[in-house]
């Protein structure tokens, strides 16, 4: 590989790795308090939608950024009083509300389209340094890329080095424990969810806004998933699975130059990669690193 | 009677927030609610071709619905039906591609493979689930695009049709086609969906199984110490509901579409779970696969005449669980659940 190929190589994995890092934020932090995000892909796809409607329609792309923390945001309220507050199963609402956005998503998307808004969103976000100029490998990136880094760096000290973060944990691992300890465990847990979603949201706004410029139909392709698969694949852990988006990424932008590096394998088998790591890696570990009780509601006061 | 009361309820008001959810949208998109819902209907059922698809479409669906049914009878949650019926639907097309000229071995042999292929795609989640612990959740989301890349993969590599542009493979011969019932009718798929709702609605409620199936289902535990052989009924279950996936995609493949090509089945798989969830048993999966499948079909003639998107269906597949999972947890908490209780209320354990 010469350099530039490596460079350009870098860049497309550092790209498609960004929604994946804020997603996989997203997931981990609601799971560590307790609370699966199955929602995580239509929260995605709506804030994806929300980021590029939003840019064109004002023609500011941080504003499209804002509105599709809002809406994540709302998705994590909404997720939450179902799943924190009444509580319903966690994963069969997770499944229901991703089903209602994408059609809420591709509803709105086919009225938008046919009264004629062009959905190309403005470039701003694309790359740190512009679209015009020729700037080097760290001005290529989009400033959301060095958000989405900081912020898992962020994440992974409040979790890990801080009192809240230990109660944060703690709400996961035993609710009834955290209750004892004076926390109020169903609106910590909103908290939590709602913070899950913003970063969905931000998630959402990098896909459409640092990369497409575009929204079509089921844009997001399962990416939500493969954020979800790559916090189980990082053990939970920020830093780690920041590192199994970075590996999805690569594996994405492995199979779209799978023809240009002529090994003869079906694209599609670099596809299936992440996936198929993501079942070696529960085969390998077993329930024993999760968070004991993500998934479970709390039915106590 | 009161939960009889409340069930009816709850329907009713799922029923209602369907309605609401359609009369928005329609008024979104600038069409009158009564267009809207008198086209679709006509587009469903008010023609000869379009009653043919909405059967067609009422199989695929039923299917669907009865895999994530039996096993979540059993506490196993089938998220992974949409995987298992791609390589269903594969494995048919394969057999029927090479057995092809003999109509009384090919049809069998194919829906046989299409069978052993959902069950085969279901075997991973399973066996971690039982002997890991691993919540079969994130290993059937992981299953299912596995499952698509890898029919993918054939259908661009060794099944790939050499006239085709895409990935595509070649049409399945005539003879290993579904014969129509009458001539001219629905395809056998659709009487099979209808024959193996009546099966399962006894096997479910009438026998031994079923009975261990619910036992299982509510109380693991309890299951345990009645000398129930819970893994064997699981196994059982989950099985079973991934035959029914992988038949999906063989019934609509030698019935319908007739080779696997890119993007070529629906999301029935995920079509499954509200038909499951709100069906509840098998009388009910007939019942919530006929209204989802004469929206589906009803949607289409519906975007084409009234601009409404056909993406409503989504929303109205949708919104009801949300509502109904809303009413029933809202219920559950009035009623006060002791500790047992709970888990069967979350009903699909911890996390992976």
């Amino acid at each position: 590989m010469t350099e530039g190929v490596a460079v350009g190589f870098a860049l497309s994995v550092l790209r498609a790795a960004t929604p994946l890092v804020f997603c996989a934020l997203g997931v981990l932090l609601a799971e560590r308090a307790g609370v699966l995000n199955i929602g995580v892909e239509g929260m995605m796809l709506a804030a994806a939608l929300t980021a590029v409607l939003t840019a064109v329609l004002t023609g500011n792309a941080w504003l499209g950024v804002a509105a599709a923390c809002v809406v994540g945001a709302s998705c994590g309220l909404a997720l939450g009083g179902l799943t924190v507050l009444l509580p319903a199963d966690q994963v069969v609402s997770g499944v229901a509300f991703n089903i209602a956005a994408q059609g809420l998503t591709s509803f709105i998307y086919k009225v938008t389209v046919v009264r004629g808004v062009q959905l190309i969103a403005p470039a701003t976000l694309i790359s740190l340094a512009g679209p015009d100029s020729h700037p080097g490998f760290w001005g290529s990136l989009s400033p959301l890329a060095y958000g989405a880094f900081v912020l898992a760096i962020a994440v992974q000290v409040f979790l890990f080095r801080t009192g809240p973060g230990l109660l944060w944990r703690s709400l996961g691992e035993s609710a009834r424990a955290s209750h004892a300890s004076g926390v109020n465990v169903r609106r910590a847990r909103m908290v939590a969810l709602v913070v899950s979603g913003l970063l969905c949201g931000l998630g959402g706004a990098s896909l459409t806004l640092a990369w497409v410029r575009s929204f079509t139909d089921s844009i997001t392709m399962g990416r939500g998933f493969i954020a979800l698969a790559a916090v189980y694949f990082g053990r939970w852990h920020p830093l780690l699975a920041v590192l199994s988006c970075l590996l999805f990424g690569a594996g994405e932008a492995l199979a779209f130059r799978a023809q240009a590096l002529g090994t003869g394998l079906n694209p599609f088998y670099y596809l299936m990669l992440p996936y198929v790591l993501t079942i070696v890696a529960v085969t390998l570990m077993g329930r024993a690193v999760g968070p004991k009780e993500a998934g479970r509601p709390y039915l106590g006061r | 009677m009161e939960t009889r009361r409340r069930a009816l309820l709850t329907a009713g008001l799922t029923v209602l927030a369907s309605v609401i959810a359609l009369w928005a949208c329609a008024a979104f998109a600038g069409a009158s609610f009564s267009t809207v819902v008198s086209t679709m209907i006509h587009e469903a059922l008010g023609r000869r071709t379009a009653l043919l698809a909405t059967c067609g479409e009422f199989a695929a669906i039923a299917f669907c619905g009865l895999a994530v049914l039996i096993p979540y009878r059993a506490g196993f949650f089938n998220i992974g039906a949409q995987g298992q019926l791609e390589v269903g639907g594969l494995a048919a097309v394969a057999v029927a591609l090479r057995l092809g000229n003999n109509p009384w071995l090919a049809v069998p042999a194919a829906l046989l493979a299409s069978c052993l292929a959902g069950m085969a795609a279901a075997v991973p989640p399973l066996l971690l689930k039982l002997k890991r612990g691993a919540n079969e959740v994130t290993t059937s989301i992981m299953m299912n695009f596995t499952c698509v890349m890898l029919v993918y993969a054939i259908i661009t590599g060794p099944l790939k049709d050499p006239a085709a542009f895409y990935g595509a493979t070649r049409a399945i011969p005539q003879a290993s086609r579904l014969p129509t019932l009458p001539p001219g009718g629905p395809h056998l798929g659709f009487w099979l969906a209808l024959v193996l709702i009546a099966v399962l609605w006894v096997i479910l409620g009438r026998t031994v199984f079923g009975t261990r199936l619910r036992a299982v289902g509510s109380n693991r535990r309890a299951a345990v110490l009645a000398g129930i052989n819970v893994s064997a009924v699981t196994v059982t279950a989950v099985l079973m509901g991934a035959a029914m996936a992988g038949l999906t995609g063989g019934v609509q493949l030698l019935g319908l579409t007739f080779r696997v090509a890119e993007n070529w089945t629906k999301g029935w798989g995920f079509t499954g779970i509200p038909v499951a969830l709100l069906g509840g048993g098998p009388i009910g999966v007939l019942i919530v696969s006929a209204i989802f499948a004469v929206l589906e079909t009803g949607s289409r003639g519906m975007q084409a005449l009234t601009g409404v998107p056909a993406a409503v269906v989504y929303l109205l597949q949708g919104i009801p669980v949300l509502v109904y999972l809303a009413l029933r947890s809202a219920g559950l908490r009035t009623k006060k659940p002791g500790p047992g209780e709970s888990s069967a209320a979350s009903g699909l354990g911890e996390a992976g």
